[in-house]
């Protein structure tokens, strides 16, 4: 079954992949479509049986398939390896892939490549699945590696768009930032314990932080000594921040929307930005270990949630909006984990992945329905032409902004509950910031709403007529979605964070237990009050007195321009390190390479060839006394040379 | 390796010299005689080259029949061919029939090549 | 009868070149004479496989495993030039009965040459075989640079004859022997005359072989000599003369190798260089064909300044790769002809793949082999020599061989731009001669092939390399 799960996806890459050379071909074209979306549908119905079977037994399953590299005493094997978290993972991606599968038959119906498409989508599925299956940290790295390629080819999907290909190249190269933290944090993990498999090193780092252990308990990093546990957690948790768009190394994700929206959906909401949450949590018998990262965690999560959710507040276009959004509940995933609260986090995740793809999937729903216009300022209106797109993503967003007995709901009142009781470092600022957090999350999702759906419509009349609600084959996914969106926080909070969480968890997170019954009525209730006050903010300002935003925005200036340009982070990266290091390289391209090298080397050398040549077709004059001459000339040469050496 | 045996090595070729000599002074003596004897009365038939087409004081850059070149060519090898046949016909004795057989193999490729420039018509004067 | 036994494919390519002389004069079909001499060629082939090890002449021809391989790369390149001569002897105006029977006694001087174990039987064989070489660059008589080129080829020909002579009477007055096995035991290091001697008769051969600085005939006579005949001079002559100084000089010699060997490394590394940097400003094919043998003679001698048995082995399959390689790449040259036309020049070539991608693909094959890139065989020669002289201690030698091979690549690299990029240019309809077919197709199968089966010629070149030791 598990087997399954993995491969099925990588059957349904090879084969769209194929298909991807048969051009312009409707049957192909619909083979690729029908047969990725069918084998990744039977990975999640898979999933969500081993998910089920988790509630009853959570136990974990092992496979080692094979052993990939063995050098020395480096021995990594391939794996599916199977615990309470993976199978969360496993179903939130493979069902999430799979209903993504089903919607881009509907939304890429008039592109010219749908075989790649869906071919990259199933490639991305199952790196990610071969990510979250890994039982070593090598694996781990393929799939975070696959992942970000596949992550990579989706942005750039359009690669005929020079945005989208600038996007693409960005995310990746700030994923490299991310990817070299991990890569060493790996180093690091090997050059201590000897060994990359997590229950070997898992082991070992409590040794030694029990002090039972003849590994060393400092590490010497760049000629400065750092705790190993706190060295090796900072490192990995680099990788987390990129992988995750944490504040600092967020700026790719927002330019990530340039590619097609079930790409967004799938893989800048549900899944791969998860991947940082899901490394950490992994982890957590080793970060439990290491306090101060954790303080740092909490520190770095809620920096982005507060941040991430204030430059959302006045984005314009839909699916940035949306972005920042998932920037921002990454980072109360991340606040909670670094107030130790591991089972939030993922029940957030869990949660997040069902209303976050079911939000961009609605979003891609308005888009395709007013002919890929994308600014929110552009729409309007919209309730009346696109009714069910309306209030699936009214179901979104109640969710996303805490709607009592929503999904939402349970998971982010309990990490801001865990941030509350929490002791750590930066609790309180967590808290406080979570709180702040809810009232923006609920007026940017409703500013949207209501700039989109309400009030009067901003679209030409040309473009009005034609607006339309989107087939079957893209809503069944967001009803499946919202379906989840409504009931999955009620129907598993138990599991995640209540009176089963022991045994549903199992051994695989290290698990904290805080008394959720000291926690006063007001701070019980505040998020979803803030909740309200954020929706209520969202409809005086965008439906009752419309002139109010403008107001503002001119009144603050400063303010306005600073969140709307998202803090100014990319102007200042360009500052700091693009335009230094585009003068670098120009000057290395310019003079070193092309002046110094080529001059010397390539070019210098080939003049020279050329010039040796020239006179070399000189020499043969086609005189005949010059030819004797020359053999005459030998000859003595030889001659002279024996007798004045002497024998 | 001493002076003795130099001079020895030497004293073998003093018959070559003496004959050197011999044929230098008879040379001179037939061209001087002539000098001597002969009437001089040159005029321009007398002067022009004779047998070997072409005045051989003149501009070495000036046309000539190289049908002179291809009699002289033939000529040399049957020239060398009697070249041969002397020390063979001196030994012939000792030879036998191999010796015999060889040279008439030499013999007969030679007159192999003169049947080809005959029939290539080398021989004619057009 | 049994004294003849040892020069058989001589004497009956001899008995079958006269016979043909006489024929051409009365029948004049020339069809006939060349197959006859083909068939003379074969059967010499056969004589020569099935020859008894042995000597003859009192030692001063000798049949060992060594010249029974050259041997037959020398037939092998007769035959193949006869081919190509037979194809073309219409439209280059050289439809002579003479040619086959001038290539059938260059053959017999070759054969001489590949078994001569006496300096005179060296003379007589390297004569024999440059008198006919002078007449057949002169063939096409009414074409201004064919004769250019006999006379250049004469004139030289005789100034280095003159060289190989003097150098080969100051051995004899040195050593007081003719035969290679008998001078060796008498030579011994510290004797400069001879050493002058070894160096006269080395400059000679390298007349014959091309090797820088007495290369100077080889581009001007392979561009005006008919194009079969250029196709003969690239292949047998530098086998004959190669294993002329291969034997002089390990038999004879190799008492005082040291010495010989600075003239080779010289030689060889001067015709390396000098042909990799003169080729490449080169317009007309043949004569970039001539650079490009200087260049492999470069390469082969190599094998011969290590002396020993791996570079004898090497140069071995150096020369059959070589010959297989010319015999290719200039039947290609001979296809290059449309409507009786033979074109000539590297820009004739262009954009040929449009209207002939397959002998586009085998001309890229055998330029690719003859730049020696990896995996076919002209890469394995090269390999081979390269490593017979790192296990020699040549280093340098090894090193500039690469060099001049890279820069060497360079003008092989053109001709497939040429081909494949450039604008087209003609159509050709040579490509439909039977004949070259006969030879175009083996020898690129041979040099594709060579990599995945080498075993066959590699047993052979060590068979022959183990003569001398």
């Amino acid at each position: 079954m598990y087997h399954a799960i993995v491969f099925l996806p990588l059957l349904g890459f090879f084969i769209a992949g194929l298909l991807s050379f048969v051009k312009n071909n409707p049957a192909s074209d619909k083979v690729a479509q029908i047969l990725t979306a069918t084998l990744v549908s039977v990975a999640a119905l898979y999933s969500i049986y081993a998910f089920t079977i988790n509630i009853v037994d959570a136990k974990v399953v092992h496979i080692k398939l094979f052993d990939w590299i063995a050098v020395g005493s480096l021995v990594v094997s391939w794996a599916i390896y199977v615990d309470p978290v993976t199978r969360i993972m496993l179903v939130v991606i493979t069902s999430v892939s799979a209903l993504v599968h089903i919607y881009s038959i509907g939304y890429m119906s008039h592109d010219s490549s749908k075989p790649r498409f869906m071919a990259y989508l199933s490639l991305f599925t199952f790196t990610m699945l071969a990510l979250v299956t890994a039982d070593n940290f090598l694996q781990l790295f393929f799939g975070w590696e696959g992942v970000g390629l596949a992550s990579y080819l989706l942005i750039g999907f359009w690669y005929k768009k020079p945005t989208a290909n600038a996007a693409s190249i960005k995310a990746f190269v700030v994923n490299r930032i991310g990817d070299f933290g991990l890569a060493l944090g790996i180093f690091a993990i090997f050059y201590l314990f000897g060994s990359l498999d997590y229950q070997v090193v898992f082991s070992k780092a409590e040794a030694l932080a029990a002090g039972t252990s003849n590994i060393s308990d400092t590490i010497n990093f760049f000629g400065y000594q750092f705790g190993s546990i706190n060295l090796i957690c900072f490192l990995l948790f680099i990788g987390a921040m990129g992988k995750s768009a944490q504040i600092f190394l967020h700026t790719w994700l927002p330019d990530a929307m340039e590619g097609p929206t079930p790409v967004s959906a799938l893989i800048h909401a549900a899944t791969m930005v998860t991947a940082g949450v899901f490394l950490v949590v992994r982890c957590s018998p080793m970060y439990d270990l290491a306090p101060d990262v954790l303080s740092f965690i909490t520190l770095i999560g809620a920096s982005t949630a507060i941040f991430a959710a204030s430059v959302g507040l006045v984005q314009n276009d839909i699916k940035r909006v949306i972005a920042y959004s998932t920037c921002s509940q990454l980072g109360y995933m991340f606040f909670a984990v670094g107030v130790g609260a591991y089972g939030a986090a993922m029940f957030h995740l869990f949660t997040h992945a069902f209303f976050k793809a079911l939000l961009f999937l609605g979003a891609g729903s308005v888009i395709h329905a007013v002919n890929d216009e994308q600014d929110i300022r552009k729409m309007g209106g919209l309730s009346t032409y696109i009714p069910l797109t309306h209030i699936l993503m009214i179901i979104g967003t109640i969710s996303l902004m805490g709607f009592p007995f929503t999904a939402g709901y349970y998971s982010k009142d309990a990490i801001i509950e865990s941030a509350y009781l929490a002791s750590s470092g930066f609790s309180s600022y967590a808290f406080i910031v979570g709180l702040l957090g809810v009232v923006m999350t609920s007026f940017y999702s409703w500013r949207l709403m209501f700039l989109t759906f309400n009030g009067k419509s901003r679209i030409d009349e040309d473009n009005l007529s034609k607006v339309h609600e989107s087939p079957a084959i893209m809503l069944v996914p967001l009803i499946v979605l919202a379906i989840g969106a409504l009931f999955s926080g009620y129907l598993f909070k138990n599991y995640f964070i209540g009176s089963s969480s022991e045994l549903f968890w199992g051994h695989s997170i290290a698990l904290h237990h805080a008394d959720h019954h000291d926690i006063p009525f007001l701070i019980y209730y505040a998020p979803m009050l803030l909740g309200f006050i954020g929706f209520f903010l969202a409809w005086y300002m965008y439906l009752k007195n419309k002139q109010l935003p403008h107001d503002l925005a001119k009144l603050n200036g400063p303010l306005y321009n600073f969140l709307l340009n998202k803090w100014y982070f990319d102007e200042i990266y360009n500052f700091i390190f693009v335009k230094p290091a585009r003068a670098t390289g120009l000057f290395l391209w310019k003079q070193i390479d092309g002046y110094i090298i080529d001059g010397f080397g390539p070019d210098g050398i080939s003049k020279l060839v050329l010039n040796l040549s020239l006179r070399a077709k000189k020499i043969q004059s086609g005189y005949i006394y010059h030819y004797a001459f020359a053999i005459l000339i030998g000859v003595s040469i030889f001659i002279t040379y024996f007798i004045y050496k002497g024998i | 390796m001493d002076a003795l045996n130099m001079d020895n090595a030497l004293g073998e070729y003093l018959p070559v010299l003496i004959f050197l000599i011999l044929s230098f002074v008879i040379g001179c003596l037939f061209v001087f005689v002539n000098f001597i004897a002969a009437r001089h009365n040159p005029d321009p038939a007398k002067n022009s080259p004779y047998e070997c087409g072409f005045d051989e004081f003149g501009d070495s850059r000036m046309k000539f029949d190289v049908r002179f070149y291809l009699v002289t060519l033939l000529f040399i090898i049957f020239d060398l061919e009697v070249v041969f046949l002397f020390p063979w016909a001196i030994t012939f004795g000792s030879l036998g029939l191999f010796g015999y057989l060889s040279m008439m193999a030499f013999l007969g490729v030679l007159t192999i090549g003169f049947i080809y420039e005959w029939k290539k018509g080398a021989l004619e004067w057009q | 009868m049994n004294i003849f036994l040892p020069i058989l494919p001589e004497i009956s390519i001899f008995i079958s070149a006269i016979f043909l002389l006489l024929l051409g004069l009365f029948i004049k079909n020339i069809k006939l004479i060349i197959n006859l001499a083909v068939v003379t060629l074969i059967l010499a082939i056969v004589f020569v496989i099935y020859q008894p090890i042995g000597t003859a002449f009192n030692n001063s021809l000798v049949n060992d495993e060594f010249s029974k391989v050259i041997k037959i790369l020398i037939l092998l390149g007769s035959l193949a030039s006869i081919i190509m001569y037979h194809s073309s002897r219409k439209d280059l105006n050289i439809d002579l009965y003479e040619f086959p029977i001038l290539i059938l006694l260059a053959t017999i001087g070759m054969l001489v040459m590949a078994s001569a174990n006496d300096l005179i039987a060296i003379f007589i064989g390297l004569e024999l075989q440059s008198l006919t070489l002078y007449v057949l660059a002169s063939l096409n008589r009414n074409h201004l640079a064919s004769s250019e080129a006999g006379l250049k080829y004469f004139l030289l020909g005789a100034l280095s004859s003159g060289l190989l002579l003097f150098g080969l009477s100051y051995i004899y007055g040195f050593t007081g022997n003719t035969n290679l096995n008998l001078i060796s035991t008498t030579v011994a290091p510290g004797n400069i005359g001879l050493i002058i001697g070894i160096v006269f008769v080395t400059s000679g051969l390298a007349f014959k072989v091309s090797a820088v600085p007495f290369h100077m005939w080889t581009p001007d006579v392979y561009e005006g000599a008919p194009t079969p005949v250029t196709a003969f001079f690239a292949m047998a002559p530098k086998v004959a003369a190669i294993a002329v100084a291969v034997r002089f000089l390990i038999v004879g010699f190799s008492d005082v190798a040291f010495e010989w060997q600075q003239i080779i490394i010289f030689l060889s590394i001067a015709s390396m260089v000098f042909a990799a940097f003169a080729a490449i400003a080169q317009t007309n094919i043949k004569r970039l064909m001539a650079y490009s043998s200087i260049g492999h003679v470069g390469y082969a001698l190599i094998g011969l300044a290590c002396g020993t048995e791996q570079g004898i082995s090497s140069i071995v399959i150096y020369l059959s790769i070589y010959l297989v390689m010319n015999i290719g790449v200039f039947s290609f040259i001979l296809s290059m002809k449309y409507k009786g036309e033979h074109y000539e020049n590297i820009s004739d070539l262009s954009g040929l793949y449009k209207n002939h991608p397959y002998y586009s693909v085998i001309i890229t094959v055998f330029m690719f082999s003859l730049a020696g890139i990896p995996p076919l065989a002209g890469f394995f020669g090269k390999f081979y020599i390269f490593i017979a002289a790192i296990e020699s201690n040549l280093m340098l030698l090894a090193i500039i061989g690469i060099l001049a091979s890279v820069v060497g690549a360079f003008y092989y690299l053109r001709i497939i731009k040429v081909i494949y990029f450039d604008e087209e240019k003609h159509s050709f309809d040579g490509f439909n001669h039977k004949s070259l077919h006969l030879l175009i197709h083996p020898s690129a199968f041979l040099i594709i092939l060579f990599c995945l089966y080498p075993l066959p010629l590699i047993n052979i070149a060590n068979y022959a390399a183990n003569a001398f030791y």
